[in-house]
């Protein structure tokens, strides 16, 4: 076997194995990953939602780095085995030969980190990106206190800088319980759960759990508002019936409704994607090898086993590829727990409540495409965005129509806060499948990004002397 | 069911602009495309108005165009975000400002009013324009509009009006008998009208071929971006230093430019648009050119396919065989042309003849082009920077 250079995004859990095998089997790997972040890409909540309320602990880069390399022990093993581990360090783009492309030459990963950015010749791409916070919008949601699942544990448990006292929990998957055990494994406070249904989502070992740690659960509800001025002081939960309502002390609300995997990558390198209802989103197809439908770029599921790690190291190491196949994990419904609070929330809150933070669009605006405040323009007729074709496998709806007239995705964020909602909105609005829709598109880069450290410093004179004057120079030729 | 007065094959600025306009005469029409409205060219560009100083036969049009962009708003019914601040195309430096400076020489046949200024009026226009501006041309007139928007504008006005947007329903062939258009074959089957009106961009070549029509044009990929939104710096259409850059009424920067790359197309398939590197050269120029932009943020990139003909001028024609069939292209700066187009389509469809001024559009004027003609000019599929 040859040698090959293996560029893996995600230092997560699975990456961090992923990047072990390959460097064990005497590939050349550089193992890529956004954490720890710069403040200021936190607070475009991406990829998790901490919200506006960043404890000022932050500040302290070395610290927070060294606490994020002290609880990812599978990493600190990358650095002393040799990978050539870049942290801090975000993949915007990458880029190979294919259709309407051919001039790439080797593929390329983009990457930028504070020090500026580099073009990463690589023969195979991995992608291990992880999960990201799903935070649907209620009143109060841009108050300090109000952040993510992810983005809490974050806190807890990489940087150790966790600021609340008193944490409200909406949901009770999977992620509520993680979040809520490392809460009381500090000794915080967990004021109550949230749950529109009637039961714990994450079983019955999980309400056991609850009920033993005598952490008040609201059935049957959702939140109101969060209450505060300046940060958050409390919430207000309601019956999905609007009739009964109550007030909860809190000093932070956590959203822990569901986590969503990265698929801006894939998305964007145009792997093919399909619509996953297990985890309500919309994945890349992979071969039993991980592969996806672009050579050499592999797409590492969150919940990935050891089997998956080698066949994908087998393929990479010259195995012949292999065939599609559908996934084979079995996971709770999450498109359906997502449905449930969308429409809980929706039902209960009504159209006025703001959806897009970054561009100020309520939910009513969003689904009547009602164009942004700013152009001070209404619309001669009332629009829907559902198309007429006769083409039985069409998309019945373009979220990026949806998106470009109303602007809701197309802020700062690049819709890393809304675009599901968003997505789900449609599907309950039109009564369409999500997989009727086609989704908002990914572009790059990935995250917003400095000019002064994407634009190239080192342009060569091909590029520098040939670059054409759209399209003028061309017209004597 | 299927008996229309008109099929638009296209829902691309230019076929809804076209339909809007037989619709509006009182046409049964509809608009066919084979992906969603308006997702390629018409919600990828710039979004500028060009008035053609580089193309004189073309500047007439160009100029009913503008006329039409002021009333746009109202006659459609929809914000398309016109701006009628002028356009600045400037040099950084004395190659450019020689180049520039040759080119106006055509801008003076037109009877527009154009002026060469010195770079110190242009900083005075865009005050945040590099100091190594020396110079360059002045439309006073001209302006800049939201490209999807306005798109989805002609779509919602046509279809407020009773017309029809198919979309994912690709046209594989014109249909015609007796030296007439008979309508058109989809795969869901077929679909009549005496008159088809072909606004496919570069996809007019391929379903003009079976005709034995040489439509000459050369599709390639261009590259865009926005940047997040800055305070107000500029409302002119801007271009120099090899970009087109335009401040969008929300404040993104929004650019363009750089290498090309040609390609070739299939009929019913929708084409791959990736981005490549060259977005941070693109970055590295507006900086250049704006120094204030480093404290901006690359945010969202994308590509685009254009629709170039020889001689880089629009092409509207009216065939006597097949009679009904008539097609357009624009060369990359039809979205500016579109409400033009639409009226002089609209009425050579129905009328058969127009008043507006494209009698130097004809494809008569390619008539001794050979089909190798891509190869010729080095703008064949694969070629880069041609
Ligand atoms: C990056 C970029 C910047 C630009 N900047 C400017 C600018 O500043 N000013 C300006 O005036 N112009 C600009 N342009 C050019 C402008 O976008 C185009 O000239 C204009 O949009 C052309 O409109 P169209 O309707 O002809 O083409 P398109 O918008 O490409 O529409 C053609 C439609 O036909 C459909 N189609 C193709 N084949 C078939 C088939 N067989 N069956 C059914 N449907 C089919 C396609 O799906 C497509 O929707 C720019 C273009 C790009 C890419």
């Amino acid at each position: 076997m040859s040698p090959r250079t293996v560029v893996v995004l995600g230092a997560s859990g699975v990456g961090c194995r992923f990047a072990l095998a390959a460097n064990a089997a005497g590939h050349r790997v550089t193992l890529v990953d956004e954490h720890p972040q710069a403040l200021k890409d936190m607070s475009i909540d991406a990829p998790y939602f901490y919200g506006a309320g960043l404890p000022a602990a932050l500040n302290n880069a070395n610290a927070i780095a060294q606490s994020f390399l002290e609880a990812n022990p599978e990493l600190m093993e990358c650095l002393e085995s040799g990978i050539d581990v870049r942290l801090s360090t975000i993949l915007w783009g990458a880029f190979r030969n294919g259709e309407n492309s051919i001039h790439i030459g080797t593929p390329k990963a983009g990457l930028v980190s504070r020090e500026g950015n580099e073009l990463l010749d690589h023969d195979v791409l991995v992608i291990a990106s992880g999960v990201r916070d799903f935070v649907p919008s209620f009143l109060g949601w841009e108050l300090p206190g109000v952040f993510g699942a992810k983005a809490g544990l974050a806190l807890l448990d990489y940087y150790g800088v966790f600021e609340g006292e008193r944490v409200l929990i909406l949901g009770t998957s999977d992620i509520a319980l993680r979040l809520m055990r490392s809460l009381r494994s500090k000794q915080i406070t967990v004021a109550g759960v949230v749950e529109p249904g009637s039961s714990i989502a994450a079983g019955p070992e999980a309400a056991a759990w609850i009920e033993g740690e005598g952490i008040p659960v609201h059935f049957g509800k959702v939140i109101a508002s969060a209450k505060g001025k300046v940060a958050v002081e409390g919430a207000r939960l309601v019956t999905l019936d609007g009739t009964g309502s109550e007030e909860i002390a809190c000093d932070s609300i956590a959203v822990a409704v569901a986590t969503l995997p990265n698929v801006e990558l894939p998305a964007a390198m145009g792997c093919g994607m399909r619509f996953s209802t297990e985890l309500a989103s919309w994945v890349p197809e992979v071969s039993i090898q991980g592969e996806t439908s672009v050579d050499d770029v592999f797409y590492l599921a969150p919940k990935a086993d050891e089997a998956m790690i080698e066949a994908m190291l087998a393929r990479i190491s010259g195995a012949a590829r292999a065939e599609w196949q559908p996934s084979s994990l079995t996971l709770a419904d999450a498109s359906s727990y997502i449905q449930q609070w969308i429409k809980s929330l929706h039902q209960t809150g009504g159209p006025d409540v703001i959806m897009c933070q970054c561009e100020s669009v309520t939910r009513g605006e969003f689904c009547h495409l009602e164009p942004p405040k700013y152009l001070g323009q209404g619309m001669r007729t009332s629009q829907t965005p559902t198309n007429q074709t006769d083409n039985p496998h069409a998309p019945r709806l373009d979220q990026d129509l949806v998106k470009r007239m109303t602007r809701v995705g197309m802020g700062h964020c690049q819709g890393k806060r809304c675009r599901d909602e968003a997505a789900f909105t449609l599907v309950q609005r039109f009564g369409i499948d999500a997989e009727d829709i086609r989704p908002g598109s990914y572009r790059f880069p990935l995250r917003p990004v400095d000019l002064s450290l994407i634009a190239d410093d080192d342009e060569t004179d091909d590029i520098r002397l040939n670059w054409q004057m759209w399209p003028y120079e061309t017209r004597n030729a | 069911m299927q008996n229309y007065d008109l099929i638009v094959v296209g829902a691309g600025i230019l076929g809804l602009a076209t339909a809007y306009q037989a619709r509006k005469a009182g046409a049964k029409v509809v608009v066919l495309d084979k992906g969603a409205t308006a997702y390629e060219a018409s919600s990828r560009a710039t979004g500028y108005l060009s008035l053609r100083g580089e193309t004189p036969e073309e500047s007439p049009l160009a100029q009913m165009a503008e006329k039409l962009w002021d009333g746009l708003d109202e006659e459609l019914g929809y914000p398309t975000e016109w701006t009628q601040r002028g356009r600045i195309w400037a040099a950084v430096n004395e190659r450019e400002l020689a180049e520039l400076k040759e080119l106006y020489q055509s801008f003076e046949k037109t009877d527009i009013a154009f002026e060469f200024v010195d770079g110190q009026a242009l900083r005075k226009m865009i005050p945040s324009l590099t100091d190594s501006c020396l110079g360059g041309i002045h439309t006073p007139r001209s302006g800049h509009a939201n490209p999807q928007r306005t798109s989805q504008a002609f779509a919602w006005a046509f279809t407020d009006l009773g017309g029809e947007i198919r979309e994912y329903t690709p046209v594989l062939e014109v249909l015609a008998t007796g030296g007439r258009v008979k309508g058109v074959k989809t795969p869901y089957g077929e679909i009549h009208a005496p008159r088809v009106a072909l606004c496919a961009a570069a996809h007019n070549t391929l379903l003009l071929a079976p005709f034995g029509i040489l439509f000459p044009l050369a599709p390639v990929r261009l590259e865009a971006l926005v940047t997040t939104p800055m305070p107000p710096l500029f409302d002119q259409c801007f271009i120099g230093n090899g970009l087109s850059v335009r401040q969008t009424k929300r404040g993104n920067l929004h650019m363009n430019g750089g290498p090309y790359e040609w390609i070739d197309l299939e009929i019913d398939k929708e084409s791959p648009k990736p981005t490549t590197p060259i977005v941070r050269n693109i970055l590295r120029r507006a900086i250049e050119t704006i120094p204030l932009l480093k404290g901006a943020q690359f945010l969202r990139s994308w590509a685009g396919i254009v629709d170039m003909a020889p001689d880089q001028m629009t092409t509207i024609h009216l065939f006597d065989n097949p009679e009904g069939l008539l097609t357009v292209a624009a060369s990359g700066h039809g979205f500016g042309m579109a409400p033009a187009v639409g009226v002089a389509m609209a009425d050579l469809a129905l009328k058969g003849a127009t008043s507006l001024p494209i009698e130097h559009l004809s494809l008569n004027r390619f008539r001794h082009i050979t089909s190798d003609w891509r190869e010729k000019r080095r703008w064949h599929a694969g070629q880069y920077n041609t």
